[in-house]
């Protein structure tokens, strides 16, 4: 298991470097003007052209890499071009936003859509399957801004029922306010007693949850009933059946068991997706979370954080697939690494 | 049994009651009187005051002052930190006097030698509006309340003193600048940097020991978020969770009309749409020719452009220097929508039914440009042009616009220009006038014209008529010689509570609300 653990996150090495090498290319390639974008607008020549050999701009590709790359392992994610903020800095920042919202999002969408694809497979070809079925497909197929803005329509301008925008009230930063502790709302309210703020970062937390919660709704509800379909129609559980065990063991222990392998790792993928893919949630529920800090570092061509974001999801990926895997085997006993 | 249960239920409910009531009004008493402006991009990118020059000017203008500011509703200037000035009869000295008492949020009291310090740091550090003290020569502390400004040659140095950027007199003790990146603040405004969440969540609050003083009403802190879709910034406004919004699209602000507690102001702004022709590329090209480019400027329909796109707010411009700035002219040529007119001179170009392709660039995401330029489009199409539009990021355009081979450059620049500070001069300079290739997209070349503005400048102070009249015909040049064209003054909508009162749009100080003079009337 070291070994193997060992082994993969060398591999994980040579493919953050990759994707360093390939992003950092990009951001040379894509026509921009970052020292124009540092010194701001109507600035003069002489201007830019200071900031630009300030940038180290001046200097060839190769050698702007290894000066990237270098500091990068000291630390240094560099200084963004568009908010002037260490790189770093700006990630830790945005991170827990968005984590608390994909945590959020995940556990809503798997808890709901996992037994939704168990009662859809159970059920398979009656009314509720199809019910399910067409549910699921809709969580995957509307677009997460439309319903996020449907969902502010809904519960925030006719009902009333749940906040517009923002990670808390804004009153409660004053009246209540959140020790930083985690960066995460929810947790840092909690374990400090704040139930104002928590009951306030709670209620924020719901619209933009269910709208991120839709994708991952159907998708594990889909994947689910897939999976326990082909495992139902197995041998074992046929026997298990035959034997008189009650049918809410087969499925939670036996069905469930060998079904969710794939599902763990859809999740997973997703999670690690949704890092930096979560930009149009976080648009409309003025969220501020790394997805937007991503995009806005795209549309400028701010290449420090572009840096930064790129190779902190391309860790994340690796490092959860390899998770992922080593979950895989303490499910199946069956798999072996390696 | 039932009547016990009862009882112990009201007594429980009824403490439960007072407890919530008690909490609330605990909680109502705390609260702050908080103003929200909800902002359409990051609310600070420059936090030295040294170096301002974007979308931080909505909270520098609360936390920093100037010498003097100017009020664009009388056209003079109102004392701040400098209670009164006097020049030289040849405008080469400038002499301020400072309010006496003044502190800084640090601890410090301003005087002479902070005024000093503050200017003199801007100049050497070459970042920002920096340029807007050209004409100092240097800066002398005559004695702990007053200052000497020594220029090189005659300017209006009241002006510079007013901008909303790189004027700021700020605390030399507390100058250095990753301490200001840190999100921390030494200015001597009504309100203090409380906090600052990743540049996009910044929260002010009041300044106890400023020196106007707190009587009467006042916000006693001002949140500043940024807000980045624009329907929810609309609902934030509707709601009532946001006092003030900058800036929303012209649908947003139907949806507003009418919705009770909110109001749209409609007020001028300095902010023109330019479109920029390339002046440089050879004759044998259809956009090299002035015949084609007044072809163009005939084609295009301003009063669609102001009412389709605009919904009405904006008007068309009448030369480079935009309604309300001094310098603007009614006297300048103004092309009309004529399409007759345009296939005449196409004509007279060797063009009668068209038959060439132009490209436009503007910048990508912004909804009124890429309309304004489908329109010219569906018009030049009538006349056998074909109109490539592209949309870029920024930089991307100015990359294209920069190509060393001007043939391979874009024939239309369109893009906003609004000035540094209120002066002409930062219009017909920066963008007409010969010089290394930077914001002149039209690439345009004239001595004339380059002489005109120049002599204007430096008239500017002492002969403010004289000044006026060679800006009106080094604007007709620009006209005559068809280099580009302003498309329309902007006017600012802002979309705010009707109970936000106090508040004076100053074109002069784009998008700054200046909170300390407002109040919220319950």
């Amino acid at each position: 298991m070291t070994a193997y653990v060992v082994r993969r996150l060398g591999l994980a090495l040579i493919v953050v470097f990759g994707v360093s090498v390939f992003a950092f290319l990009l951001t040379v390639v894509v026509p921009s003007n970052p020292a124009m974008r540092w010194v701001g607008p109507h600035a003069k020549l002489e201007q830019i052209e200071k900031a630009r050999i300030e940038l180290g701009l001046d200097k060839p590709v190769h050698v702007r890499y290894f000066k990237y790359i270098s500091a990068f392992l000291r630390g240094d994610w560099g200084v963004s071009i568009r908010t002037h903020q260490p790189v770093l800095q700006d990630i830790a920042t945005y991170l827990p936003a968005s984590v608390e919202l994909i945590i959020f999002g995940m556990f809503l969408g798997f808890t709901v859509g996992i037994p939704l694809g168990i009662v859809s497979a159970v059920r398979d070809g009656t009314m509720v399957d199809h019910s399910s079925r067409v549910f699921s497909l809709v969580g995957v197929a509307l677009p997460t801004f439309w319903l996020g803005m449907i969902l502010q329509l809904v519960f925030f301008k006719q009902l009333g029922l749940f906040p517009l925008a923002g990670r808390v009230a804004m009153m409660t930063r004053f009246t209540a306010p959140i020790e930083h502790i985690t960066g995460f709302y929810l947790f840092d309210s909690l374990i400090t007693g704040n139930f104002t703020a928590f009951g306030s970062a709670l209620s924020h937390i719901v619209l933009p949850g269910i709208t991120l919660a839709a994708y991952p709704l159907g998708l594990s509800a889909r994947m689910t009933r897939a999976t326990m379909l082909e495992v139902l129609g197995e041998d074992y559980i046929r026997t298990a059946r035959a034997c008189g065990l009650r049918e809410r063991r087969i499925l939670g222990v036996y069905a469930l068991r060998n079904a969710i392998g794939p599902v763990i790792t859809v999740g997973a993928l997703t999670f690690a997706y949704s890092l930096a893919e979560t930009f149009l949630i976080e648009s409309v529920f003025t969220w501020p979370g790394l997805g937007q800090y991503a995009s806005k570092a795209i549309l400028s061509v701010d290449y420090p954080a572009i840096m930064g974001v790129t190779l902190l999801v391309a860790f994340t990926y690796v490092l959860l697939n390899l998770l992922v895997d080593l979950t895989q085997t303490f499910l199946d006993p069956r798999i072996r690494l390696g | 049994m039932v009547g016990k249960i009862s009882w112990k239920a009201v007594f429980g409910l009824v403490v439960i009651l007072i407890a919530l009531v008690v909490s609330v009004a605990v909680v109502s008493a705390q609260e702050p009187v908080v103003g929200v402006y909800a902002n359409s991009s990051e609310v600070v990118v420059f936090w030295d005051p040294s170096e301002g020059f974007s979308n931080e000017v909505i909270v520098m203008n609360e936390v920093y002052e100037t010498l003097v500011r100017y009020d664009i509703v009388t056209g003079e200037f109102t004392p701040v930190l400098a209670t009164s000035y006097e020049s030289t009869a040849d405008g080469l000295t400038w002499t301020f006097h400072l309010r006496e008492g003044v502190k800084f949020h640090t601890g410090g009291e301003m005087d002479a030698e902070a005024v000093k310090f503050s200017i003199d740091r801007t100049i050497a550090g070459e970042k920002g509006a920096f340029y807007i003290w050209d004409p100092v020569e240097s800066i002398e502390a005559k004695d702990k309340y007053t200052v000497v400004f020594h220029l090189s040659y005659p300017a209006a140095i009241d002006i510079a003193a007013s901008a909303p950027y790189c004027a700021h007199i700020f605390d030399p003790d507390f100058s250095d600048r990753d301490w200001f990146y840190e999100g921390n603040d030494s200015g001597t405004g009504p309100y203090t940097i409380e906090s600052n969440e990743g540049n996009e969540i910044v929260i002010l609050k009041k300044f106890d020991d400023y020196w106007g003083g707190w009587e009467g009403e006042h916000f006693d802190k001002v949140l500043f978020q940024w807000v980045p879709e624009e329907g929810t910034r609309r609902l934030m406004v509707e709601s009532g969770e946001a006092d003030f919004c900058q800036r929303l699209a012209a649908s947003e602000l139907e949806a507003l009309k009418g919705v009770p507690g909110v109001e749209i102001v409609s007020v001028p702004s300095f902010q023109s749409l330019v479109a920029m022709f390339n002046t440089a590329k050879s004759a044998d090209e259809p956009i090299g020719n002035p015949l084609v480019r007044k072809a163009l400027l005939y084609a295009l329909n301003y009063d669609g452009v102001v009412e389709g796109v605009m919904g009405g707010y904006a008007q068309q411009s009448r030369g480079v220097v935009p309604l309300g700035l001094w310098g603007h002219s009614d006297q300048v040529k103004q092309y009309t929508f004529s399409p007759t007119t345009a296939k005449l001179l196409l004509e007279q170009a060797g063009y009668p039914s068209g038959g060439f392709k132009l490209m436009l660039t503007y910048v990508a995401g912004d909804e009124n440009e890429r309309r304004t330029a489908e329109l010219w489009k569906s018009e030049l199409a009538k006349l056998g042009v074909e109109l490539e539009i592209r949309g870029l990021p920024w930089e991307a355009q100015v990359d294209l616009g920069s190509a060393e081979d001007p043939n391979n450059r874009q024939d239309i620049f369109l893009f906003y220009w609004w000035p540094d500070f209120p002066d002409p001069h930062s219009f017909l300079s920066q963008m007409f006038e010969t010089q290394p290739l930077l914001f002149n997209f039209s690439y345009y070349s004239n001595p004339v014209y380059d002489a005109l503005i120049n002599v204007a400048k430096q008239k500017a102070l002492l002969e403010r008529e004289a000044a006026i009249e060679l800006y009106l015909e080094a604007q007709n040049i620009i006209m005559e010689d068809a280099a580009g064209v302003a498309i329309y003054d902007m006017s600012s909508q802002r979309a705010k509570q009707t109970s936000l009162k106090g508040y004076v749009d100053n074109p002069a100080y784009s998008h700054v609300v200046f909170w300390y003079n407002c109040y919220r009337e319950e």
